[in-house]
């Protein structure tokens, strides 16, 4: 990829909470209007529709089989729709999606695709909810029977960090203060109502020690929706496109235990050459970033995400985000859309939700969020058991 | 730790409408390449996958070895000796089949022989778990086929 060959000009979402009354097909039908209506391009420019597979279907009304056999071209009257797939890998389907979209531009075979993420997960139960999201992150043969949950592993990490680090469990904590604070700016958010504080995480419900309520993200149903085309096209038909400057990715593992880095400690020295090679592809450094988009899920991966991306040494940013340079007004803002642990977890859409919020931000549309002035910054996401990381650099600009 | 009074599996099954079978727990399927450790842990032996070729130990076994990818190899002993590296505690929010079981820790242990693997930690004082400090293998018959290694602390 050339440095700015590709950008996204518009998105659509809506908001993410219970709704059980709004099907899946219904959510994504409405974000794929609101990100054609943003992007100002006709719904014939359209030469490619992505979804993300959404996570726990419901077999009596399939939405991913609908959409793999091309439901959401006709639903949305695509007349020049050429390509339509579905793609994932779990939280890191932003990054596939986008990947897939570039090459599908590279290709010529046409100048404009339309990505969509759709979830509702208050469709099933809270038992098949739990049965899921113990599979999802653990391995069905060697972690389930012994009782495994995605939140025990995250508790498991979150503790051999603090272990390691020092870092305290306030420190952890105040991750889900700013990601709230952050959250309290979204009209899309599913908790922003009310702030939290230290005092009031720490002392919630215990779920996986050193874990509690508030340290674990909440499932919600949601979408969200992106048009992406050329540069050369975006420079003509858009007022302020936002431009795919550097990427950079890697794969660790499936399940926890054969990871790359054995010590966690190290988890930085893994990461950093990854945003590092980012950094490198997009002709900037850190200090450029005016926005760092983190998705962790869980506050302790939202640190080690830190620790990697030069803003401070890494094992130090439990330090950094406690003194609220990480919330809104800070000199690091960090995850303007309060992400999984306050805008809401929405399965595949988590990252797909932290793009689009990173494109309104590119593009001044990000309202109350609004980070004044805002020219580049970094994004990352990440799949499974923390099996991969992705780290891209977007700008309002091609930097000269 | 937790000040919450733990909701008994009772309360939760009357709640949620539960049967019998929602509160079945899950047990391993054994594949093709991983029998052979559920066959010797039903004997209440620890074995590990090792590559004839290059001496790769895989835990999880694979197929064929994921360092070289040859097909031979042997199933060796483990010493049953390994340490804690990272736990949790379950307190809250699980699958309802291991509700009965709250609270109940979870382990990334280090065995001697240089794998990690995840297992519960049993017999312990929760307030004694350390990371680091030295675990031995023991066996819990979970049914008539399938026998799950769990780990415990060493006394001193």
């Amino acid at each position: 990829m050339d440095r700015g060959e590709f950008a996204i000009i518009g998105t659509g979402e809506v908001p993410c909470g219970n709704y059980p009354e709004r099907t899946e097909f219904e959510t994504a039908y409405t974000v794929a209007r609101a990100a054609i209506r943003d992007a100002g391009i006709d719904v014939g420019d359209i030469g490619a529709i992505l979804c993300a597979q959404h996570i726990m279907s419901n077999p009596d009304n399939d939405y991913n089989t609908e959409m793999v056999f091309g439901r959401l071209p006709e639903a949305i009257g695509a007349r020049d729709c050429k390509i339509t797939c579905m793609t994932s890998s779990g939280g890191a389907s932003s990054f596939s999606l986008r990947k897939t979209a570039e090459g599908i531009l590279h290709s010529g075979e046409t100048d404009t695709v339309l990505v969509v993420h759709a979830q509702r997960f208050s469709q099933f139960t809270p038992n098949e909810q739990a049965k899921y999201f113990s599979i999802a992150g653990s391995d069905v043969e060697w972690e389930v029977p012994y009782g495994m949950t995605y939140n025990a592993l995250a508790a498991m990490i979150t503790q051999a960090y603090m272990s390691i680090t020092g870092t305290t469990i306030e420190q952890v904590a105040s991750v889900c203060v700013a990601n709230r604070k952050w959250a309290m700016l979204q009209p899309n958010a599913m908790f922003n109502q009310k702030e939290i504080t230290v005092d009031k995480v720490v002392n919630a419900r215990m779920v996986s020690y050193p874990l509690t309520t508030l340290m674990c993200n909440v499932l919600g149903d949601g979408g969200s929706a992106f048009i992406m085309t050329t540069a050369e096209k975006a420079k003509k038909i858009c007022d302020k496109p936002v431009y795919v400057l550097g990427e950079a990715s890697d794969y660790s593992h499936r399940t926890i235990t054969r990871a790359g880095m054995k010590d966690f400690a190290s988890m930085a020295e893994y990461l950093s050459p990854i945003a590092g090679l980012a950094y490198e592809r997009s002709g900037l450094g850190p200090e450029d970033m005016d926005i760092y988009q983190v998705y962790g899920s869980y506050p302790c991966i939202q640190l080690i995400i830190m620790d990697a991306l030069g803003i401070c040494d890494p094992g130090t940013s439990g330090a950094l985000v406690e003194s609220g340079e990480t919330s809104p007004g800070g000199k690091y803002p960090v995850t303007t859309n309060g992400e999984a642990l306050s805008f809401g977890h929405t399965g595949t859409g988590v990252g797909i939700a932290l793009l689009v919020e990173s494109v309104r931000q590119l593009q001044g549309k990000a309202g109350k969020a609004q980070v004044e002035g805002a020219r580049f910054l970094v994004e990352n996401t990440g799949g499974g058991a923390f099996m991969d990381c992705h780290f891209t650099i977007l700008g309002n600009e091609i930097p000269g | 730790m937790s000040k919450h009074e733990p909701i008994s599996i009772d309360t939760i099954k009357a709640m949620m409408n539960l049967t019998d079978e929602d509160l079945k727990k899950p047990l391993p399927l054994p594949t093709k390449w991983s029998q052979p450790f559920w066959d010797a842990a039903r004997q209440h032996r620890l074995v590990l996958r090792k590559c004839s070729a290059c001496g790769n130990i895989d835990h999880p076994p694979y197929l064929y070895c994921t360092a070289c990818q040859a097909d031979e190899h042997e199933w060796i002993e483990a010493s049953g000796k390994g340490t804690l590296f990272a736990y949790a505690i379950n307190y809250f929010g699980v699958p309802f089949p291991f509700w009965a079981d709250l609270p109940y820790v979870l382990g990334m242990i280090d065995l001697a022989e240089g794998v990690r693997m995840i297992s519960n930690i049993v017999e312990c004082d929760f307030d004694e778990l350390k990371n680091g400090m030295e675990l031995e293998v023991v066996f819990d018959d979970v049914s008539e086929e399938i026998t799950l290694p769990k780990w415990r602390p060493i006394e001193k």
